[in-house]
């Protein structure tokens, strides 16, 4: 009775949502030319950054960004909290099996490559597709895979929670220094350099890389505080 | 109807019927990860409509690499890949967020049955 | 120049960062540096609300972009306004709890003080910002914030309640993303000037389904009436003092950002009956049920709901005066509710499940303590003399300007059905006598705590007797919200005098 109920709310909604998106006039009457060519011009013309998506990420829309990766900041501390013990006990993990010897002996291989190709992805945010939250993801992937591989494998709270802050502290100040250079926060107020040059783009690929450790270190410790739970 | 229309129903399509397969699961499962999960559908679903709405036809990246700075024409609208990214990040959190609040329930009451967990009224 | 209002969100987001690095030094920073955070904001927001009254509305732009381009914050009267009863709150709240949470192990602490910052932070975001996306950001951060305050606690039903709330603001949130992308498919842009400027060119068809989107969207954090299954449980498990935080900071952003949306953004008339049905049903159920309530939170946070519905409906009438009823309400709320619960978590300080019943007697033993939450309680039923009188009769004035006689009746029936479960909870308090077998053990207060209730009360007393020290703010708020043209005008103005 209940699902039938479901079911023919969903349907009502799935109409609604369908007559709105299906419809050729919603398409007809979109507007292709909002914002996109003034971003598109700016890009290349001010900032001198390659990908579009990253300038409107960090620069244009940096705004959002400072505020998600303040979600992210307190995503990590949510769980600290809510999975917080009286007694700071961090125990064993008695949810994983061991790993084989070939599963460790391949991760151990892997994990620095795994590292490097985050790095890369993040100091590239600007020119290439990818960037400081793409680049942290891939890394603390690779801490997932030893985590995983390792029973005895662990990463100081505390160095994760320094990296943490002092990134988040990073991202703020040159938004900051952008108010007192410029005038308004998150301005670019260093030299943009060339297009497609590796240095270029201003603060843009320095707040990415920022943003990078601290993704990195976030999702790091996010796993961490998980895998360490006792059911 | 020529491939551009097909295309756009079937991005549009597939994503409504992510909400609504989301919406089924978190209305109707009984066990709190199925809840969680979908959650996780919904936000996959609006990611696409997102991204579908930048859509057009023979798009390319919005990237000046060299030899495409004169794609201009051609290229996507980079504003809904922008909020994408900020939505996934965000939805992300939330997920992690729930993860851990079902962890804790999990353990005050051994088990994921919504009913067997209602000390409050729902 | 006294500064400038991205400092609002800057500096609690450089504190929040900062926190952890201070505790490995020093323990008690994790304490100190929030409270000193709260207080430079309330100081900033004032100085900056009195200079908006006396010179322009303050536009400010981020990283350069003009709008509608760039994220843009907007800091008028009405906003400057909001924001620096919200900053005064929070600054309350942490006054209040700064010893409360002594007892609790330091990375608890810790934790509580940087989710409070955010909380406050966010909400002030979500008033001052004039982009809808970045708006949902702040709704976001304010959310995750209050689940993970709901579940501070470790009892089990905390984190039950804290579920309920996550699945409400999580499936809201979605709507809120489906409103965001009809509306930048159709317009293009997301800045709340250029939309509100460009709205009538919308299909009709679209912009409706864009706004019930939006109305669900926010109204989780509003608690307009189906949404608000979430709230009774979040404050009755959360601490004390943040359920004065829930009723005061982020009911209020959850208000203003429904409010903005209908008159700003939405400007035809037919929102504004919705705004009245919508407030109407809300205040209705949760007056009723608050009747029935065992648990005193519980009772206060019905009650909560209820005054937001009585916010919208004054809100919907759509006038000066209704608008103007509307956020002198909002005032008093905000500086009664939370009153109301820091003094009731003082009162039923030492039992977990909150009876009223287990507060019988208590004027006795906590002579203060009692007569501030009478206080409270005269002042939000709205008794002569106080606060709440002078924002109900600016309602009902409104509302016999307008002749709704129904509304009228239905409100005065309300504030009867008010009186009688404030008046319960009064009477087991002063007349009846202490017993040890159902009355909890007294507890005694704190003096920072004292601090914060008398400084409230006080509040509450100033506005009881001299009204018209609030009220030339209010009018100048109530234009700011009614006058679109100029919140449209002052922002894209902006947008052309800047030369990129």
């Amino acid at each position: 009775m209940k699902k039938a109920i479901v079911i023919f709310l969903l349907a009502v909604f799935g109409f609604f949502l369908a007559v709105t998106f299906l419809d050729p006039d919603f398409e007809a009457e979109r507007n292709h030319n909002g914002v996109k060519n003034f971003y598109l011009d700016k890009t290349v013309s001010q900032l001198k950054t390659a990908n579009t998506v990253t300038a409107i990420v960090v620069n244009f829309r940096g705004f959002d960004t400072l505020g998600e990766v303040t979600v992210l900041f307190l995503a990590a501390t949510a769980l600290g909290s809510i999975l917080f013990k009286k007694r700071h006990h961090i125990g064993d993990r008695t949810v994983l099996m061991p790993a084989s010897s070939i599963v460790s002996a391949g991760s151990k291989l892997i994990f620095p490559a795994i590292i490097l190709l985050g790095a890369y992805v993040f100091i590239h945010g600007h020119l290439t597709p990818g960037g400081g939250f793409q680049g942290g993801t891939i890394i603390a992937t690779g801490f997932l895979l030893m985590l995983i591989a390792y029973r005895d494998f662990s990463i100081s709270h505390n160095v994760l929670s320094v990296i943490e802050s002092f990134a988040g502290i990073g991202f703020v100040t040159f938004g900051l220094l952008g108010f007192m250079n410029g005038g308004t926060f998150l301005q670019n107020f260093m030299g943009t350099g060339v297009l497609n040059d590796l240095i270029s783009g201003g603060v843009i690929p320095v707040i990415y890389i920022l943003v990078g450790f601290k993704v990195a270190a976030e999702l790091t410790g996010l796993i961490y505080t998980i895998l360490h739970e006792k059911g | 109807m020529d491939t551009t229309e097909l295309i756009r129903i079937g991005v549009y399509g597939t994503s409504i019927l992510l909400i609504l397969i989301g919406l089924y699961a978190v209305l109707t499962k009984r066990s709190l990860i199925k809840i969680i999960i979908g959650l996780s559908i919904i936000d996959g679903g609006i990611h696409l409509l997102l991204i579908g709405i930048g859509y057009i036809k023979d798009g390319t990246a919005p990237i000046f690499s060299p030899g495409s700075e004169n794609a201009v024409a051609r290229m996507v609208d980079p504003v809904p890949q922008a909020l994408v990214l900020t939505a996934i990040v965000i939805g992300f959190g939330v997920t992690a967020v729930a993860l851990s609040l079902v962890i804790r329930l999990y353990r005050h009451h051994n088990t994921l049955k919504i009913d067997e967990i209602k000390n409050l009224k729902w | 120049m006294v500064g400038s209002p991205v400092l609002l969100i800057a500096i609690p987001l450089l504190a929040a960062f900062l926190i952890p690095l201070f505790g490995m030094v020093w323990k008690e920073s994790v304490r100190i540096v929030p409270g000193l955070v709260l207080a430079y904001l309330t100081y900033l927001s004032a100085s900056l609300y009195i200079e908006v009254i006396n010179t322009d509305t303050i536009v400010e732009i981020i990283a350069g972009w003009r709008p509608p381009w760039g994220i843009n914050l907007v800091f008028s009267p009405l906003t400057g306004f909001l924001t620096t009863i919200m900053t005064f709150m929070g600054f309350i709240v942490w006054l209040y709890s700064y010893r409360f949470k002594r007892n609790v192990e330091f990375e608890a602490a810790k934790k509580y003080f940087i989710f409070l910052m955010l909380l406050v932070a966010g909400s002030v975001g979500i008033v001052i910002t004039g982009d809808i996306f970045n708006q949902f950001v702040f709704i976001e951060i304010v959310g995750i914030s209050a689940y993970a305050l709901t579940a501070f606690y470790t009892g089990r039903d905390s984190a039950e309640a804290a579920f309920k709330y996550l699945i409400m603001g999580s499936l809201s949130a979605s709507a809120l993303l489906i409103a965001i992308i009809i509306i930048y498919s159709q317009l293009g842009t997301l800045n709340m000037a250029e939309i509100a400027a460009n709205i009538d060119n919308m299909n009709p068809y679209y912009r409706i389904i864009a706004m019930i989107f939006f109305i669900i969207g926010i109204g989780v954090e509003a608690e307009i009436f189906p949404l608000n299954g979430w709230a009774p449980d979040a404050y009755t498990e959360a601490p004390g003092p943040v359920g004065g935080a829930f009723s005061g900071i982020v009911a209020k952003a959850g208000i203003y950002a429904m409010v903005r949306m209908m008159f700003t953004l939405f400007d035809i008339a037919g929102p504004m009956k919705i705004l009245i049905v919508i407030g109407l049903i809300t205040l209705i159920v949760a007056e009723t049920s608050a009747l029935r309530q065992e648990k005193l939170k519980r009772m206060l946070a019905y009650s909560s709901i209820g005054q937001m519905g009585l916010v919208l409906v004054a809100f919907g009438m759509g006038t000066k005066a209704g608008v103007f009823a509307a956020l002198f309400l909002m005032l008093n709320h905000a500086i009664t509710k939370p009153m109301l619960f820091l003094s009731g978590s003082f009162l039923t300080f030492n039992t977990t499940e909150k009876y009223i019943k287990q507060i019988t007697g208590m004027a006795k033993k906590m002579p203060v303590v009692s007569i501030i939450f009478v206080l409270g309680a005269l002042a939000i039923t709205g008794f002569p003399p106080f606060s709440g009188f002078w924002s109900k009769m600016a309602f009902l004035s409104a509302a016999a300007d307008e002749n709704l006689l129904f509304i009228m009746a239905t409100i005065l029936i309300i504030s009867i059905f008010e009186v009688v479960y404030y008046f319960r909870v009064i009477n087991r308090l002063f007349f009846f006598e202490y017993d040890d077998k159902i009355s909890v053990e007294p507890h005694k207060p704190g003096f920072n705590g004292m601090i914060a209730l008398f400084v409230l009360a006080f509040i509450v007393l100033m506005i009881g007797f001299y009204p018209s020290s609030v009220t030339g703010f209010i009018d100048l708020a109530a234009d700011d919200l009614l006058n679109t043209h100029q919140y449209i005008d002052k922002v894209l103005q902006l947008g052309q005098t800047i030369i990129q």
